[in-house]
């Protein structure tokens, strides 16, 4: 009966795994031992059998696709910048909407506010091209009473009252030929834009004020920048998809 | 092949060299996972998954034997399908004969190197030691057909199982005095030249 440490050795005398020293105590020992060697013989047929089981062949190929090993198609040299101008026209366009959007609220704000300082008698949103001319030559006059006034009017009526309106729709004259303005007159200069026209022909000396504002940013560029933005996103949404197709097809 | 080459060029992430690599190896991949999980089905969903792995951590490898570092990962691989296999058991589905005995697959006609009674008897031998080798703990099981069945050294199996080499020693001679003892009942099976030693029961 050989015990397991023999076993151990037996094991790896059969790989070849003993030092020399080793080895030739346990070929000593095998020499004289016959359950030693039967032990061995016992081994070497257990590792024979193992050795000799059939190798089956793979039921498949276990070749990683790139979509297993998380590969992306590469993406292409020009994607990027592509990419970058697509949202940079986008973001331009939307920002001439806004822009344009945003100007008449700007110039009714700033017609209501500074009215006042610039001289009496202009009102609307024309102002920015109409009231710098009629402005300083009306001023003379005007400036005296025109400086405290509207502070009055503002104070007492905050929005003007319908017969103002009506009044000055039907004699407009009388808001120029009167030199010396009337709160009530006054008031007319906070008026909304469509007032101008009927301001403008009683006014005298003053140049004629724009029927309504422009937008900033002109129609024309809206639609470049559009089509700027359909055409580079077009050029990016291609190109990359003709990449893939391209990586797909060479991984099939 | 250029084996140093393609590793290179696979851990720069060329898949199309590791492809060659699985190529070259799946096959001893494959055997390793199915001694070890004795299902064709886990065997092949282990190589895979071993192969995953070591496309993923293939900067790792450090040099060596690559076939023991693929062997580590295939190890890895069905030391997990073995702890799915323990959390959720699952009942084969392969057909039965009407008196309720597994029908196993006429593999045998496939092959005309072999007559049918031969590759019967190989069949049955394979199934013997198969047998045997399932009744080995794993940690046995895996140092066994490492060093045995696929004929790495002491050293690569040691590398492969992250084993100091004392142990693997001790669990191979274990695991071969285990399988001599499972393998003397199915004495009739084993061909003359491979017979165990009776004397020494």
């Amino acid at each position: 009966m050989t015990s397991f440490r023999d076993v151990e050795l037996l094991s790896a005398y059969l790989d070849g795994q003993l030092s020399p020293p080793d080895s030739a105590r346990l070929e000593s020992r095998l020499s004289s031992d016959a359950s030693l060697r039967a032990a061995l013989n016992d081994l070497r047929s257990a590792r024979g059998l193992l050795r000799q089981l059939p190798q089956r062949r793979a039921p498949r190929n276990f070749t990683l696709t790139p979509k297993m090993a998380g590969i992306k198609p590469p993406e292409p040299r020009a994607y990027p910048t592509l990419r970058f101008a697509t949202v940079l026209a986008t973001l331009l366009f939307l920002a001439t909407f806004a822009i344009n959007g945003l100007a008449p609220i700007r110039a009714t704000s700033f017609a209501s506010a500074p009215a006042p300082a610039s001289g009496f008698g202009m009102g609307g949103s024309g102002c920015e091209q109409g009231c710098g001319g009629g402005g300083p030559e009306t001023a003379p006059q005007a400036a005296g009473p025109a400086t405290e006034a509207p502070l009055q009017t503002f104070a007492t009526n905050e929005t003007p009252t319908p017969d103002i309106r009506s009044s000055l729709a039907v004699q407009p004259t009388q808001a120029t030929d009167n030199s010396q303005p009337t709160p009530e007159l006054l008031n007319k200069n906070s008026a909304p834009t469509e007032m101008a026209p009927n301001a403008a022909p009683g006014m005298g000396n003053a140049q004629p004020l724009p029927v309504q504002s422009e937008a900033p940013i002109p129609f024309v560029w809206q639609i470049g920048l559009a089509i700027v933005a359909v055409i580079f996103g077009a050029a990016a949404w291609s190109i990359r998809k003709f990449n893939e197709s391209k990586f797909r097809k060479r991984w099939k | 092949m250029d084996e140093s080459a393609l590793i290179k060029d696979a851990q720069r992430g060329d898949l199309d060299s590791f492809n060659t690599l699985v190529l070259a190896y799946q096959d001893v991949l494959f055997n390793t996972a199915l001694r070890i999980l004795s299902d064709e089905d886990q065997a092949a969903d282990a190589t895979q998954d071993a192969f995953l792995s070591a496309f993923k951590s293939i900067n790792t490898f450090r040099g060596g034997s690559f076939k023991a570092w693929l062997m580590r990962t295939v190890t890895n691989a069905c030391y997990d399908e073995l702890r799915r296999k323990k959390r959720r058991p699952t009942t084969p589905l392969e057909p039965d004969t009407s008196d309720g005995d597994e029908m196993d697959s006429p593999r045998w006609l496939a092959d005309k190197s072999m007559s049918p009674e031969q590759k019967l008897e190989a069949d049955e031998l394979e199934h013997a030691i198969q047998h045997c080798l399932d009744a080995l703990p794993s940690d046995f099981r895996t140092v066994v057909v490492l060093a045995d069945i696929q004929g790495l050294d002491y050293a690569e199996v040691a590398n492969a199982t992250r084993v100091p080499l004392g142990t693997i020693k001790s669990r191979l001679a274990r695991a071969r005095l285990r399988l001599r003892e499972c393998l003397q009942g199915f004495w009739e099976l084993l061909p003359a030249s491979l017979r165990l030693d009776k004397e020494t029961q």
